[in-house]
């Protein structure tokens, strides 16, 4: 990912579709794709050690929390290459591009894990959002190596910028963009499509306060570092139909 | 959120709308001379680009949609009750699941207004006049360029009794509520449930289209959780005019696994009779003895109750007849919808290319649910969107769609267990079809119930709430 791409700057604001109160600047690289930057931060494993690409098991949901400490991003070693430049549209109708999965194969993806439907997302209770590896079966579409929300089997598409493939969601999940360092860590630089981290903390007051002590403590913006752990470990039960 | 000048200036008041139910029925202490209308004012309030009668899971979201897709457009909702109760989940508070109240089930308009940016009229609409373009209310005129119909449901009582008095079906509505519509009815039979006492819960399943299909048999899982859990002696009797039953195996599985003993399923019982002093139910049962037998054989019975859930036959609100629609010959009256070879399917009435339809009315062949009204209310939104813009958009473009339609349905209190049944919805001809699978929720142990789904009916709630009301 050509980080510098996203710095070009083009002057202007969106609307944020879901709620038009919440306006935020935007940066819009010159090519038109919808991307925030946020704090660079290295996903490291419990233990705080840094997490190296070729290490990740394939097919398995870890989740680490990003941009904000309280939004719970995926991270996928998918079992094939993903797709290039992939054409998105946000609900509103933006069009942007996601490049492609990183690592030595292209096949490490990482999205935000707040369905785009309802905004359901892996908590410590439980998750009803996760990848489903390609010998399991899922009930929200044909083939498997996708990304399900088994609240109501909205399916996305892991190799290809997490396209909806079916279900009552209505735009992509958001994208996290990765670099992939020559060291072979990774780090977490932006957030790619149209977010709704504003109604997600609106709409999760009391979860806020109950996991992480507070609306103030939750919408901190992680820097530095991120934990990354599995879905398994994240969550004390993963659903997924 | 901005609202324009224009859906600030007439609405005053919040609301919502599900439109003209009880306001136009006659009841035995206010009986109105015929042909009087109910409080109409003449006096216009204004007009909206967009008009929608019902504030449900339907016309909220097309007012929802609207804003979020052009928050220029003029968005007003036209509705009755000035707070919103939701008959999905609602009978986990009978059922008496943990933290589950009839607080959980009502929210207020304020927010979703606010929010959303559309106007909302407390009213009942009083008449429809779609040549000037007009609703009236019991508070004036409401003027519209588009019509969206999403009244939802009302009760047939008088269809399926024709000799009834309107003191009866007065009295059938306040000693055993339906509770297939929000307000009063949930209230009353919650008080019913958390008074019990030794005895048997009656709860009767109409023939026709009617609002939640398996609405009655988890109201009846439920009720019997609850009788289990706090140790009342009596069943759980379901009186089904037809053999039909939604997700029937997975709901028969549960009361074979959970509740023999309590919940007592009878098919083919026509209700013949009430006498609600006596609290006696007379009911005609056939029998029938194989596939062939089309006659059976019938027999009157008479059955004691101590609470009576009386689900009459249902029928569209009246405000689709005050429209003028063209409606489906059967007793529920669906709205004819439109088609053409551009837009084999549509949520555009067939009478009126101005005025649309969703929610229990359409008809569509899809299932009368909640989830399926906010998918509906989503294509209903784009379709008017386009057309306002001076575009064009098939909902057939939408189709073939996998999990339209999710509902849940919570089977058990200790662990919390439900069923799902899981619709894919397509294109059948001139109207939008559906296709339901039943799946195993646990597939270890062959179970049609799972405590995933338990927690996957209560993430259902919270997200469909968040969907309406953020």
């Amino acid at each position: 990912m050509d980080r510098r791409n996203f710095l070009k700057v083009v002057a202007g604001a969106t609307v944020i579709a879901v709620s038009p109160s919440l306006i935020r600047g935007n940066l819009y690289a010159a090519d038109g794709m919808l991307f925030s930057a946020y704090e660079k931060a290295q996903l490291v494993d419990a233990a705080g050690k840094p997490i190296k690409a070729s290490a990740l098991q394939k097919e398995v949901t870890y989740i680490f929390n990003y941009p904000y400490a309280s939004t719970p991003c995926m991270l996928i070693n998918l079992p094939k290459p993903t797709g290039k430049d992939v054409e998105l549209t946000s609900e509103s109708g933006e069009k942007y591009v996601w490049k492609s999965g990183v690592g030595k194969e292209r096949t490490i993806v990482a999205y935000v894990a707040i369905c785009t439907h309802q905004m359901t997302h892996p908590t410590p209770n439980d998750s009803f959002i996760t990848y489903v590896p390609t010998a399991k079966k899922t009930m929200a579409y044909e083939k498997s190596g996708i990304i399900v929300c088994s609240s109501h089997l909205s399916a996305f598409d892991a190799g290809a910028g997490a396209k909806v493939l079916g279900g009552a969601a209505t735009q992509p999940l958001n994208a996290v963009v990765l670099e992939h360092a020559a060291d072979d860590t990774l780090w977490a630089v932006g957030i790619l499509g149209s977010d709704k981290f504003q109604d997600y903390f609106k709409s999760f007051r009391p979860e806020l306060k109950e996991f992480y002590g507070g609306p103030a403590e939750a919408k901190k913006l992680v820097s530095i570092s991120a934990k990354t752990v599995k879905l398994t470990e994240y969550s004390k039960e993963v659903i997924q139909y | 959120m901005n609202i324009s000048r224009r859906d600030l200036f007439k609405f005053a008041g919040l609301s919502v709308a599900a439109a003209a139910v009880t306001g136009c029925s006659t009841t035995a202490f206010d009986p109105l001379p015929k042909g009087s209308s109910q409080g109409t004012s003449s006096k216009m309030l204004g007009k909206h680009q967009v008009v929608i009668i019902g504030g449900g899971f339907g016309g909220l979201t097309v007012a929802k949609e609207l804003k979020k897709i052009d928050p220029s457009f003029d968005v007003a909702i036209i509705e009755k009750n000035d707070s919103f109760m939701s008959c999905p989940f609602s009978n986990c508070n009978l059922g008496g699941i943990k933290g589950v109240s009839l607080s959980t089930l009502t929210h207020d308009y304020s927010q979703a207004i606010e929010n959303n940016g559309y106007g909302m009229l407390t009213a009942v609409v009083t008449g429809i006049d779609r040549e000037k373009k007009v609703v009236y209310t019991s508070k004036g005129g409401v003027g519209y360029d588009i019509l969206v119909l999403a009244p939802g449901i009302d009760y047939n009582y008088k269809g399926q009794f024709p000799t009834w008095s309107d003191a009866k079906i007065a009295k059938a509505k306040r000693v055993a509520p339906a509770a297939l519509m929000p307000g009063g009815e949930h209230v009353a039979l919650d008080r019913m449930v958390k008074n019990m006492e030794d005895g048997d819960v009656v709860i009767t399943v109409p023939a026709g289209k009617y609002r939640c299909p398996p609405a009655p048999f988890e109201r009846a899982s439920m009720i019997a959780n609850y009788m289990k859990t706090e140790g009342f002696k009596g069943k759980v009797i379901i009186l089904n005019e037809t053999a039909e039953v939604a997700k029937g195996a997975a709901f028969k599985e549960t009361w074979k696994d959970l509740y023999a003993g309590i919940v007592d399923h009878q098919d083919n019982c026509k209700i013949v009779d009430v006498d609600f002093d006596k609290k006696e139910i007379t009911y005609v049962q056939t029998v029938f003895a194989n596939k062939e037998d089309t006659e059976g054989v019938k027999t009157t019975k008479t059955l004691k109750y101590g609470i009576f859930n009386f689900i009459p036959h249902n029928m569209s609100s009246p405000v689709i007849e005050m429209s003028g629609v063209a409606t489906t010959p059967d007793g529920f009256k669906k709205v004819k919808m439109a088609t053409s070879p551009e837009k084999p399917v549509s949520f555009q009435t067939a009478t009126d290319a101005n005025v649309f339809a969703v929610g229990d009315v359409v008809g569509h062949a899809i299932p009368p649910s909640g989830q399926s009204a906010i998918w509906s209310g989503k294509e209903c939104a784009k379709e008017i969107a386009h057309k306002l813009h001076g575009k064009s958009y098939s909902v057939a473009s939408a189709l073939p769609y996998k999990s339209a339609n999710v509902c849940y349905s919570m089977v058990n209190g200790n662990p919390e267990e439900a069923i799902m049944v899981n619709h894919e919805f397509m294109v059948q001809g001139p109207v939008i079809g559906s296709k339901g699978s039943v799946p195993k929720g646990d597939e270890a142990n062959n179970k049609f119930r799972s405590t995933g789904l338990g927690k996957a009916t209560r993430d259902w709630y919270k997200g469909a709430m968040r969907d309406l009301f953020n």
